[in-house]
């Protein structure tokens, strides 16, 4: 899937794969990759202003973190980040629940 | 016998090339770089586990990064809504306290039986209400540009417009502070007045150039679409 059509959804998609726990700029990448394995062609370097800017919100928090030798900065998901990540699930469901209906009707269903 | 030339390290390079475009406040645009450069070498790192040689990994790093075109519209968007914000919190902690303080000079010389001469008062009035509207206009700003903006989109002229604030508020503090250090010449409590004037003026110099760096920032092409 093209970078284009993957922008609309970097927030949603950011903030998924940091439910299950705080994760660094490059796990992040990582981690959307591997659960679209590798259908999602993501430009990577937008991810960064990306954090910055849900943490602007109040959607993450981030904090510096010692990895050996080298500082890695770490961003977790507050309690907003969690609210807008459910809307964010329940407005895509509606949508691909409504785009389906209408591409691939049930049999009968059409008229 | 010539030494082999040395190849330049590609993540730098790249790294140098976007800073070169990108203007903001220092401390947030080394930040942003610093975790584009980890993110760089951690795929380096991992393309050359793959079997890459680390010149030819550091180079495919890049390019799936994007390009410094591709990439500096979003770092730099960020980076002009993070020094509006600094602008407008300068703005709008500091309008309060000095105002206070006016005022605070304004009691001593009323409880002293004196009062500043008319027209420093009416230039105190004046510049007190400029100063108070630029204060209310950056507590907005900052506002919109943080938990407002997950339900609102940020107006694209948002930062010109505190930039704006900002110099305006600037301007309004350098003249309250010629006029107490002239009312102070003239006033029997001369030292209140000068304190006064001259703690207007380190704010004057630290929220004017705030602005001119938001202004800057703020002129810069946005480019491509504008996220919150």
């Amino acid at each position: 899937m093209r970078d284009d059509a993957v922008r609309g959804h970097l927030d949603g998609l950011l903030l998924a794969v940091l439910e299950s726990g705080p994760l660094h700029g490059y796990a992040i990448i990582a981690a959307v990759q591997e659960r679209s394995r590798g259908a999602l062609e993501l430009r990577k370097g937008t991810i960064y202003p990306a954090l910055n800017r849900l943490e602007r919100l109040g959607l993450l928090r981030s904090e510096w973190e010692s990895v050996g030798e080298r500082r890695r900065r770490r961003y977790r998901l507050t309690d907003a980040g969690r609210r807008s990540l459910a809307t964010e699930r329940a407005a895509w469901r509606e949508f691909t629940a409504a785009i389906g209906s209408v591409l691939d009707p049930a049999p009968g269903a059409a008229t | 016998m010539s030494a082999a030339p040395v190849r330049a390290d590609p993540i730098e390079e790249h790294v140098a090339a976007l800073a070169a475009v990108l203007h903001g406040p220092e401390r947030d645009k080394a930040r942003m770089l610093d975790e584009l450069r980890d993110g760089l070498v951690d795929t380096a790192d991992a393309l050359v586990e793959q079997g890459l040689s680390g010149h030819a990994a550091a180079r495919r790093a890049v390019r799936e990064f994007g390009t410094v075109g591709q990439l500096a519209p979003s770092f730099q968007h960020e980076l002009t809504l993070i020094q509006a914000r600094h602008t407008a919190r300068a703005v709008a902690l500091t309008v309060p306290v000095l105002l206070a303080c006016w005022y605070l000079v304004g009691m001593a010389d009323l409880a002293q039986g004196r009062q500043l001469p008319a027209a420093a008062q009416l230039l105190a009035a004046a510049t007190g209400g400029v100063a108070a509207t630029a204060a209310l206009c950056a507590a907005a700003s900052l506002a919109c540009t943080g938990a407002l903006a997950r339900r609102l989109p940020v107006w694209h002229r948002l930062p010109l417009v505190v930039a704006w604030t900002g110099t305006t508020a600037g301007i309004a503090f350098a003249l309250s502070a010629l006029a107490l250090t002239t009312a102070s010449a003239m006033s029997g409590n001369w030292q209140l007045s000068a304190l006064a004037g001259a703690a207007t003026l380190v704010v004057h110099a630290r929220v004017a150039a705030s602005a001119r760096v938001c202004r800057e920032c703020a002129r810069l092409p946005a480019g491509g679409p504008v996220p919150a």
